[in-house]
């Protein structure tokens, strides 16, 4: 494996488009950088995250646990508080909105872990390679 | 323009030098504000324990006044927590670029004042070792909590709020955590080493990241403003005078995200100058949180007013009853003075001069907290002692129990806070490279 470190983005931008252009497959090719850069994804086509699944299966699944545990709770004991219907939308559908978010967050959260591959126990247990500069590793053929 | 790279590669290197310098062994001045801050703590501990052996008849509370001042400072620390949220998430999605001298301290403000603030129902219930009372499972005979109260609500509001917080400043931490590790030396850095799972910063990583950050900044902008109604309709949903009305939630939210920025400054402006890092937390960043502050001042002056407009307007008479006393009763005094400090003071900052003066604004953000606080005392305290039948009428009694209790609550969040500076690193560093490197990027 080659690797290239740069201090700067612009140089390090540079050296990856020289790199495309001199043919080198950009699967073969991996950045580290220290900050975001766009145009760094955009060269590599890196795809655009699945994330948005996750955070959508988490907040349906609040959403609806949220209905389903207040519905429930109600029924399975139906006590009238307050003059109000045991099966009462819109108080329940405060309990399903705290938990549309605290799902939807918290399954993001690992679904993120899962897509980056974190923790990394290599990461953890060694130095990280060129930690903190902008890195280009490619893979020799 | 074309960038200058060695420059910029000497700014990253300075940000991190500096951001991490503040990170080192801590000077005189942080010890004694530790050694304050722990001793406050302290004392509240101690008027807890007093409470719990003796009796909540320490507390103040009495009939009428079945909440007092824990209630306030529930209240109280949950709207110190929204700014940061609102400094974090919602300044994020409008791509505000002055939220980055403050993101990090209001992020970490935000947890701990909720931390604080989720003490106090269980300081306020007597029987604290039956707190789990609260959570939403059946009892022994399958009964489960009421999902029709607002209390329930709080419950689930509260702890939401306090997890997504918590994940939200965790996530923003991370790309920094992986420059401690590598930055700090010994024992500590095994500590970030772990913290930072093993970050790389790959293009895969950043793109799953920047989905992340997005969606919890999305996740977070509805949940502050919801965290906060849920707490007003505690009081809203009740039928007593004062209490009992739809201005509530939005009142709220605007009073909290108030009170949190006065609370920003009151903790960056000493930050900033023990911390060296002035260069970073500039007077224009301050500018712009001083004319957030005259914003939400406004509003909460607008909602003071708007109160007496629907009592007089509405020609209920236990309503105007209640807001004449509001003004001219027991309570007058602590009345008043909020009026001065939430409503008159702030419109100073119309003077540019006042906005741009640092210790200005530091002193105006003490008035701010002090009446913030005083704010819902009058809310909760007012109306309770003064409800429809005369007979019930009745004010707290004054207990040193509480206000020891209170100090305690302060230094709680000021120790943690103090903890938080030297363990973390105060600024995003992150953003900060990104920003200035977006700044001189050849376009």
């Amino acid at each position: 494996m080659k690797q290239f470190t740069f201090d700067d983005q612009e140089p390090f931008l540079a050296k990856l488009r020289e790199l495309l252009a001199a043919g080198r497959p950009a699967q073969r090719i991996e950045v580290a950088t220290p900050f975001p850069v766009y145009e760094a994804l955009h060269l590599l086509k890196t795809p655009v995250s699945p994330l948005k699944y996750f955070t959508f299966a988490g907040a349906l699944t609040g959403f609806c646990a949220g209905f389903a545990l207040t519905i429930y709770a109600g029924l399975s004991w139906p006590m009238i508080h307050g003059g109000k219907p045991v099966v009462s939308l819109p108080p329940f559908m405060i309990i399903a909105f705290e938990l549309t978010i605290l799902l939807g967050a918290v399954v993001s959260l690992l679904g993120f872990l899962l897509l980056a591959r974190l923790p990394a126990p290599k990461g953890i247990l060694t130095p990280v390679e060129a930690d903190g500069k902008f890195a280009i590793f490619v893979e020799e053929s | 323009m074309k960038s200058d790279s060695s420059t910029n590669a000497a700014y990253y290197e300075k940000v991190e030098a500096d951001v991490f310098a503040a990170m080192q062994k801590p000077r005189v001045t942080y010890w004694l504000a530790l050694l304050v801050s722990l001793s406050c703590f302290g004392i509240g501990l101690a008027c807890w324990g007093w409470q719990i052996y003796s009796g909540m008849h320490v507390s103040g509370k009495n009939n009428p006044v079945g909440w007092y001042m824990y209630i306030t400072d529930f209240v109280f620390w949950v709207g110190i927590a929204h700014s940061g949220t609102l400094i974090s998430a919602i300044l994020f999605l409008f791509r505000a670029k002055f939220r980055k001298a403050f993101n990090r301290s209001a992020e970490a403000m935000t947890v701990i004042a909720v931390m604080t603030a989720g003490l106090f129902p269980l300081i306020h219930l007597g029987r604290v070792w039956y707190f789990y009372w609260l959570m939403p499972y059946p009892n022994q005979r399958l009964l489960w909590v009421n999902f029709k109260s607002p209390l329930v609500w709080d419950v689930f509001a509260v702890s939401t709020y306090f997890t997504v917080s918590a994940v939200f400043f965790y996530v923003g931490l991370l790309p920094d955590l992986a420059i401690a590790r590598r930055r700090i030396t010994g024992i500590r850095q095994w500590a970030y080493r772990l913290l930072s799972l093993g970050w790389r910063g790959t293009a895969k990583q950043w793109s799953h990241y920047e989905k992340l950050y997005g969606f919890l900044a999305a996740f977070a902008t509805p949940l502050v403003i919801s965290v906060h109604s849920v707490v007003s309709w505690d009081f809203a949903m009740s039928v007593i005078p004062g209490w009992h009305t739809t201005i509530f939630a939005p009142y709220f939210v605007a009073g909290a995200i108030f009170s949190g920025c006065a609370m920003v400054i009151t903790l960056v402006v000493p930050m900033r100058k023990i911390l060296g890092i002035e260069e970073y937390i500039t007077v224009d960043h301050f500018e712009s949180l001083a004319k957030l502050l005259l914003f939400t001042s406004m509003i909460v002056g607008y909602a003071y007013i708007l109160e007496y407009a629907m009592a007089f307007y509405g020609g209920n008479v236990f309503e105007t009853a209640h807001f004449m006393f509001r003004m001219l009763g027991d309570f007058r005094k602590p009345y008043w003075l909020m009026c001065f400090c939430n409503v008159l003071l702030p419109l100073t900052l119309f003077v540019r001069k006042l906005r741009r003066s640092i210790s200005y604004l530091f002193v105006l953000s003490f008035f701010v907290n002090v009446g913030m606080w005083l704010e819902r005392f009058v809310i909760i305290v007012t109306s309770l002692a003064h409800d429809f039948d005369p007979y019930s009428w009745g004010n707290p009694n004054f207990s040193w129990i509480a206000i020891g209790i209170t100090v305690g609550s302060f230094g709680m969040f000021f120790t943690f806070f103090l903890v938080f500076v030297k363990v973390l690193p105060v600024l995003s560093v992150t953003e900060l490279k990104e920003e200035r490197a977006n700044e001189t990027i050849h376009i």
